[in-house]
């Protein structure tokens, strides 16, 4: 079909013009040219500005006309562009006067906010060019990756194991032995390494374009450089981060990063992205232009009376995400990654801020999470809120949730933190955890597949630290110690830091098994701290957002070094795996709704039938009965988990199993590596059917399974009956 | 761009020259979509090409396809280091065979011809 609409109507200078589409917003590639549409509801004019790449100086300006203003939309076609060679930007005139939230500047030349990729930061840690006067330069890509028969995975939440991960920090360590370490690509050569742990999610931090070089400076402590290496700080919302790809130096982030996608689909693994619609990385009113700041401050940032920035984010302003149009510039960003990308989900950071007002007041029924939550696009994108914010609210249990969202489930670490480390007055907190939070989820009917259940995340100890250290060592981050969390709830087991005293480090690796073993046993959706599987340590830095260095990059060479860890996690996601019991997305009903004889779940103690739930107990058991599976529908062996975080070694009661079947161990943390995990279908049967000796801060899981000799006598019985039925049948 | 159109063995063989990019795409798509066409398959010796962009990338994966559609084959010969770690990176290469001169590359898309 020929198109009536494709030829200019416009000439500026040496250029072809034509009226663009106002939609979609950015650049797009057409027939012929380029449609560059941008919105702003203040400015008076709009220029685009072109660059050749890398080039210092734009070789080209071309003023939007008036006829290509529809609403508040600029939008123009430029024909004959070689659109992979250019880079654009755009001048926007308008008003500037801060107490009415205006700070326009014509001077000034800014990013594209649906940039889909962005340079200027294209080799990570390449030290900026400071007089360059356009830092973050929009580029135009070709949205055409071939993903054949992709598709996102749509596994159930309660089965996911997510694993958190930084993606330079991942493969950046010399040890990773990556051809491009710190790199998509890199990713890419580790997926037999995630195959064989078992994971079948990770979750990345912040990949969306963000400068490294942002608050940069030189520790005093050390005279390391420090940077932003977290990247909680967006610069463009639409564009992967250029400094992560190995091939971002020839700017085809895009296809390396779908390239990713697809392979981590192809071998069984979701992709969860870590987005930041909080702030942006324009800081208050004495940061930088970038983008949103000079299109239109007013409408994408929450401003005080007085036109300053709110800083709900801690981090210098707060987006203004209950505006209509920052509302639908989420959505879109939300809907390209889901559609474009084959992203799985979302995790929200500092969430809460998404349901505040353009005021800033908490709302109920936030338009944007509720918009989030019933859009078609993300229909079956898993969403996670982290469910608070710098500004003081805390949401954890309720969180406006539409049956859709799920929770970082920050009440989960803190209490298995205490409970871990011996703190008396946890059972009770613990019989909630480890359902799935009923306390804080139940009560809107959300389910156990609300509950992200975390002991340990980027923000804070690795589990080595957690074990490792009483308090915070953040000395190399320059600032006195005095950031990152005091709330820690660790315990260094004897001695800070390292330590070559045996029973120490036996201790350390114990209740790290210990740790392991309860997230993994715990209804809800587990997620592990990328390195934690491996011991990996940070030295004690419990904040290490700035430090791209060993500190933060794992070291692969405790791959072999705790090799005990390592096997006993990929075990303990094997046993996660092998027993739905363990993945439920209702809560437990504490009933018998099979005519089991058992109901769903039971709690025990020192003694069968009765958990200890006074304010000293340091135990707790309990029982899943196979039967109620999810919710009944599938069948699974009884799991009986008993923990005891008391100093002392205690003997606990066994419940009576159906006469056929027998308890086998699966773990027992107290034993020596080698006995301390049982392969699923190798697991040990018990001499003692009637009690356990379970050591001291130590945590045991049994199964109850039919006895192999009598295994075989049974299948004896059964292969005589059908052969009776069939001589039946026949006479 | 410089492309040289010849047959070795009944096999096509095309040498491309320069570098393939933003500018020189379309004229290479232009010049070898035709070539899709026609039943041969298809030997692409890239010994003198030192560049590749994303969109030259895409003429050679929408060639590559369109012949896979036909039952018949393209592959890759003589791709320099550079070249290769970046489709490599990008997962381009899964969609190409490639080999280190053009004889070996003949051999393989001949034998697709034949059966």
């Amino acid at each position: 079909m020929i198109r009536i609409d494709l030829h200019p109507t416009h000439t500026y200078k040496e250029f072809k013009l034509r009226t663009g589409k106002a939609l979609p917003f950015g650049a797009t590639i057409v027939p012929g040219g380029v449609n560059f549409s941008i919105y702003s509801s203040h400015a008076t004019s709009c220029e685009l500005v072109l660059f050749k790449k890398h080039e210092p100086k734009p070789f080209a300006t071309i003023p939007f006309f008036d006829e290509f203003r529809i609403g508040n939309v600029f939008a123009m076609v430029v024909f004959d562009l070689d659109y992979e060679e250019i880079e654009y930007g755009f001048r926007i005139d308008g008003p500037f006067d801060p107490s009415q939230g205006h700070r326009f500047d014509k001077t000034k030349i800014l990013m594209d906010p649906y940039a889909k990729a962005i340079g200027g930061r294209d080799i990570w840690g390449k030290d900026p060019d400071y007089s360059d006067i356009y830092q973050h330069r929009a580029r135009i890509f070709n949205d055409d990756f071939d993903w054949e028969n992709d598709h996102p995975l749509e596994v159930p939440t309660e089965d996911l194991i997510i694993y958190e991960m930084h993606v330079r920090g991942f493969t950046r360590h010399p040890s990773s032995g990556a051809k491009h370490p710190g790199t998509f690509a890199a990713i890419r050569e580790k997926i037999p390494y995630l195959k064989e742990l078992g994971v079948n999610c990770v979750e990345f931090l912040p990949i969306h374009e963000f400068d490294e070089f942002e608050n940069s400076r030189i520790s005093p402590v050390n005279g390391r450089r420090l940077m932003n290496y977290w990247g909680y700080s967006n610069v463009g919302f639409f564009a992967p981060k250029a400094g992560y790809a190995a091939s971002g130096k020839f700017g085809m982030q895009v296809d390396e990063v779908k390239a990713l996608v697809k392979e981590l689909h192809k071998n069984g693994i979701e992709v969860i992205l870590d987005v930041v619609f909080n702030h942006t990385a324009e800081g208050n009113e004495k940061g930088p232009y970038i983008s949103y700041r000079g299109i239109d401050n007013r409408t994408y940032y929450l401003l005080t009376p007085e036109g300053y920035y709110y800083n709900f984010s801690g981090c210098g302003n707060t987006l203004n995400c209950n505006n209509p149009i920052v509302r639908n510039m989420i959505l879109d960003c939300l809907r390209y990654w889901a559609a474009d990308y084959h992203i799985d989900g979302f995790r929200f950071d500092l969430a809460s801020i998404l349901g505040r007002d353009q005021n800033g007041a908490p709302m109920h029924s936030p338009p944007l999470l509720e918009t989030l939550a019933f859009d078609p696009i993300l229909g079956k994108c898993k969403l996670i809120a982290e469910a608070w914010d710098a500004g003081g609210l805390y949401q954890v249990g309720s969180f406006p949730a539409w049956g859709r969202w799920a929770e970082w489930n920050g009440k989960y670490r803190d209490d298995l933190r205490k409970f871990l480390k011996g703190e008396p007055g946890l059972v009770g907190a613990m019989s909630q955890r480890v359902q799935g939070s009923p306390d804080l989820y139940r009560w809107q009917n959300r389910g156990s597949s609300a509950s992200v259940n975390f002991i340990t995340a980027h923000d804070g100890f690795t589990l080595k630290d957690m074990v490792s250290y009483n308090g915070k060592h953040n000395e190399a981050n320059g600032e006195n110690n005095n950031d990152g969390s005091n709330d820690n709830e660790s315990w260094n087991c004897g001695h800070e830091g390292e330590t070559d005293n045996p029973h120490i480090n036996r201790l350390r690796n114990k209740q790290i098994k210990n740790a392991v073993t309860m997230l993994l046993v715990s209804q809800g959706t587990p997620m592990i701290l990328s390195g934690d599987e491996m011991g990996n340590t940070q030295g004690g830095n419990n904040n290490a957002y700035c430090q791209d260095n060993e500190i933060s990059w794992i070291d692969w060479g405790f791959r072999e070094k705790n090799s005990e860890i390592l096997d006993f996690v990929k075990n303990m996601i094997a046993f996660r795996k092998a027993h739905p019991a363990l993945r439920n997305c209702q809560h437990f009903q504490n009933i018998d709704y099979m005519g089991s004889g058992y109901p769903d779940i039971s709690w025990h103690g020192t003694k069968a039938w009765y958990a200890d739930w006074s304010e000293s107990s340091r135990v707790l058991a309990f029982l899943l009965c196979g039967k109620h599976a999810k919710g009944g529908t599938a069948m699974d062996n009884p799991i009986y988990v008993a923990m005891n975080m008391h100093w002392e070694m205690h003997g606990f009661e066994l419940p009576q199993l159906p006469t056929d079947i027998a308890w086998y161990v699966c773990v027992n943390t107290d034993a020596e590596a080698g006995q301390d995990i049982w392969k699923v279908g190798q697991e040990k049967e018990l001499d003692n059917q009637k009690e356990f000796l379970v050591g001291p801060h130590s945590v045991i899981i049994l199964i109850g399974k039919r006895p192999a000799a009598r295994q075989s006598d049974t299948q004896k019985t059964e292969a005589r009956k059908n052969y009776q039925n069939k001589i039946k049948k026949n006479s | 761009m410089e492309i040289k159109i010849g047959t070795k063995e009944g096999v096509t063989v095309v040498e491309m020259c320069g570098r393939l990019d933003g500018s020189t795409s379309p004229q290479a798509q232009e010049q070898l979509l035709p070539l899709a066409d026609s039943k041969c398959c298809m030997v692409l010796d890239l010994k003198e090409c030192d560049y590749i962009s994303s969109a030259g990338l895409r003429v050679l994966l929408m060639i590559a396809k369109q012949m896979t559609a036909r039952g018949a084959e393209c592959a890759l010969a003589n791709i320099c280091d550079e070249v290769k770690d970046v489709m490599e990176m990008t997962g381009f290469s899964d969609f190409f065979k490639s080999f280190d001169d053009v004889a070996a590359a003949c051999k393989t898309v001949r034998k697709k011809e034949e059966l």
